[in-house]
């Protein structure tokens, strides 16, 4: 008998609506809500033995505190597979599924399974890391929903075949296999049939599809730099050695601007790097090689730039997703923006 | 130009006191296909052993793979290579088929070498597993190279050459059982029914990235490292104009025998006339330096363009670097108004969750893809090794390693291998017969 646990908000756990969005994480022995119907599709070998739910802004708002407790409640349990959701169309719900079974994954090293419709921002944000099923749009498709990562979630567990995430139904995580096709089809009549769809205008399907490319055209020239404001931005994790907004060290969602009006240069010991994905070292002792105040006071001095900005701009850039580095960067530029700066400089790592 | 490939099956393969074909059985004389095989000097030890679809072996390093054949009316099966040079394409070549010569190191390997298993989990890696093979195994004195990581394996692959053109020898006087005739009318003479079909053009990118001598695919025996992109019929691929390298991680590698028999060339001849026109081949090459990339984009595309091409495939003998050719090109057709399919491999890591190859170009919207090289393989023990199996850990191949920390050694003490597909012997048969292709989990 396999052993299998889940993850449902408050509305889900019939804790109720919104009101009690904040409602504390707890753990039940045995069947809530969905769970029954997720026990029911997982058939006699598998049982569903506990039901976790969290308030979804009590996971939004306090995840750090949420996930130690959940997976508190996890240290002395035995399962082999977890589940969350299936979360719709519900953003914040969807998110919640994503962190926790992330976290649960890589803590237990479990399979973890959840189910989301392609609207929801929790896909963007977390199929790469674990199996999100494509669900439907409301909790009408729930027994759809649940029966799918269910069927799959056995075939996990008995070791069986797994075919394409297009075949499975759950969203491409970007790892590609090779396979032998079943009927063997050579490659020669492959690209016949490729060719020919592609000279008659009819669709084709690639066995290489290329990810859509997102180029932001060059912005034009300043005209005098001596009068503009410029600002300094960057990824590379420079924050006050307290973090005070928790940007996190890889897989960013949170960013930060500080005030640096009063600075020449960002001391080492009061700055710091938060990014996971290098050597510190030399950026803990001297945080302008990554935001190169230093230098930039410099010029304003020498007249060279008008001034510069009173805050400088901070993120993570390591493993986070292009969605959520193109909404935080939105975020930052409506900022610069209401402040009258002209230009950023962005520095990597 | 027309060609005519006379087919002898051979069912069974022996070793006898006359080399000779009769009613399916292909005999050889050892020792005189061993004086061929010396011919050279710096071969210093050879030995010739038949192998089967279903015997229990396991060959590494392998090195080359060839189909012997025979020239009706004189001359070499390689012009330039193994004799002087001639027009191929063109008269009646005679093939002993299911069957090739495989070449392979009596101990050293390198980079480019690969590893066949016979039977068992591992013979779905290559082709070569379906074959009745003459394997013959040798060591030469080659001293400059026995250490290197990459080998020119000169003494062992024209040797292989040579022991071909012998036991091809043997039909030189017999009826074929079938002749497979390959013939393209002058693209400007054709009738007006074919003028009506969309034409295609095969553009074919042989691996020729090495600077140095002696590692590249060669046309007509010349370095393709040292040409841009030309014009050539599809028969003289077929008869012998091209042979394979010794350079390319082996699994992305063509063989020669690939060439002879180059599947995309055949399987376009059974469309020409019915859905396309089949113009030819568009001989192009893989580069290291940019310039010569867009170079070599740049002269396929003027060659299709004026052949007047609707459609053209383009397949690469390599990936990494070479990728960027191969997009590159892609990219150059698409932009003169060429509908292009490409035909590749790719790189995606053991954990399969890299970028598939080193540039993507939306443009490349067609691609039929046969593998990852990185895939890992584990295989159990084999009754009997051909050549050395400490070759796959110790010399460097592309696709095995001495040690690492957490898979240990490529090669076990139990005889038992892990391994990346990377050193599967022509594993992803971008030449047109691999049924594996690529899918997202």
């Amino acid at each position: 008998m396999k052993k299998a646990i889940l993850y449902l908000n408050q509305f889900f756990g019939q804790i109720g609506g919104e009101d009690v969005a904040d409602y504390a994480p707890e753990i039940r022995e045995g069947l809530v809500g969905p769970a029954m119907a997720l026990d029911k599709a997982l058939g006699d070998d598998v049982k569903v033995t506990h039901t976790i739910i969290c308030g979804d802004n009590f996971m939004g708002s306090r995840k750090d505190e949420a996930v130690e407790t959940i997976l508190g409640f996890l240290n002395d349990l035995e399962f082999d597979i977890f589940f969350a959701g299936p979360a719709f169309r519900a953003g914040r719900y969807g998110a919640a599924c994503g962190h926790i079974c992330k976290a649960v994954k890589e803590k237990f090293g479990v399979p973890v399974i959840t189910s989301m419709n392609d609207e929801n921002p929790g896909v963007e944000m977390f199929s790469k890391e674990m199996y999100i099923f494509k669900g439907g749009k409301s909790a009408a498709a729930m027994r759809k929903d649940t029966k799918a990562m269910a069927d799959f979630a056995k075939k996990l567990l008995n070791g069986e075949e797994l075919l394409s995430a297009a075949e499975e139904g759950y969203y491409g995580r970007g790892i590609r296999h090779q396979k032998w096709l079943n009927p063997p089809v050579p490659a020669t009549d492959r690209v016949i049939d490729m060719l020919l769809k592609k000279i008659n205008g009819e669709e084709f399907v690639s066995e290489l599809p290329i990810p859509e490319l997102d180029l932001v055209p060059i912005a034009s020239a300043i005209k005098d730099l001596s009068k503009a404001k410029i600002a300094l931005a960057t990824t590379g994790g420079i924050v006050p050695v307290d973090n005070p907004d928790r940007i996190q060290s890889a897989s960013a969602t949170r960013w930060g601007k500080y005030n640096i009006s009063n600075l020449d240069h960002l001391p080492g010991g009061v700055y710091k790097t938060i990014h996971a994905g290098f050597d510190p070292a030399a950026a803990d002792a001297n945080p302008d090689v990554i935001v190169p105040l230093d230098a930039l006071r410099t010029y304003e001095k020498e007249g060279r730039i008008g001034s510069v900005h009173d805050y400088f701009y901070t993120t993570v850039g390591t493993g986070t997703t292009q969605g959520e580095a193109a909404r935080m960067g939105r975020e930052m530029v409506e900022d610069m923006k209401s402040a009258g700066v002209d230009a950023v400089i962005l520095t990597s790592t | 130009m027309k060609l005519e490939i006379g087919n002898f099956y051979v069912k069974d393969i022996v070793f006898g006191d006359k080399t000779a074909y009769e009613n399916g059985v292909l005999t050889i004389n050892k020792e005189e296909a061993l004086a061929v095989v010396k011919e050279d000097e710096h071969i210093i030890e050879a030995d010739l052993v038949i192998v089967k679809p279903g015997d229990k072996v396991r060959l590494v390093p392998v090195k080359e793979a060839i189909e012997p054949r025979h020239r009706v009316g004189g001359g070499p099966v390689f012009p330039g290579v193994t004799g002087e040079l001639m027009q191929s394409g063109n008269g009646r070549t005679l093939a002993l088929k299911d069957c090739s010569v495989l070449v392979v190191g009596k101990h050293w390997g390198g980079f480019q070498d690969g590893l066949i298993d016979m039977s068992g989990e591992g013979a779905k890696y290559t082709y070569f597993s379906q074959l009745k093979n003459i394997v013959l195994v040798g060591d030469t004195d080659e001293e400059f190279e026995k250490h290197e990581q990459q080998k020119k394996n000169h003494a062992l692959r024209w040797a292989g050459m040579r022991l071909a053109e012998y036991i091809g020898s043997c039909v030189a006087e017999l009826e074929p059982e079938e002749i497979e005739t390959y013939e393209l009318e002058p693209i400007t003479k054709r009738s007006k029914e074919i003028n009506d079909l969309p034409s295609t053009v095969l553009v074919l990118q042989p691996q020729s990235q090495m600077e140095e001598m002696g590692y590249n695919d060669l046309v007509y025996g010349w370095d393709c490292n040292h040409m841009v992109p030309t014009f050539m019929h599809p028969n003289e691929v077929l008869d012998g104009a091209m042979i394979s390298g010794s350079f390319m991680p082996c699994s992305s590698k063509w063989s020669t025998y690939d060439f002879q028999n180059y599947p995309m060339i055949k399987r376009l001849y059974k469309e020409h006339g019915k859905t396309i026109n089949f113009l030819g081949v568009i001989m192009s090459n893989l580069n290291v330096a940019l310039e010569q990339k867009e170079r070599a984009a740049q002269f396929v595309a003027q060659i299709a363009k004026s052949l007047g091409a609707d459609s053209a495939i383009v397949a690469e003998e390599g990936y990494g670097n070479p990728d960027a050719d191969f997009i590159a090109c892609i990219v150059a057709l698409e932009d003169a108004g060429i509908k292009t399919v490409g035909l590749t491999n790719e790189c995606t890591g053991r954990d399969g969750a890299s970028q598939p190859l080193v540039t993507l170009d939306p443009k490349a919207n067609a691609i039929v893809s046969c593998g990852n090289v990185s895939e890992l393989i584990k295989l159990p023990p084999m009754e009997t090794v051909i050549g050395e199996l400490q070759a796959l850990a110790r010399d460097g191949l592309s696709g095995g390693w001495a040690d690492d920390e957490i898979l240990g050694p490529s090669v076990k003490e139990d005889g038992s291998i892990i391994m990346e597909n990377n050193a599967m012997f022509c594993g992803d048969q971008v030449a047109g017969w691999s049924t594996k292709t690529m899918v997202e989990y």
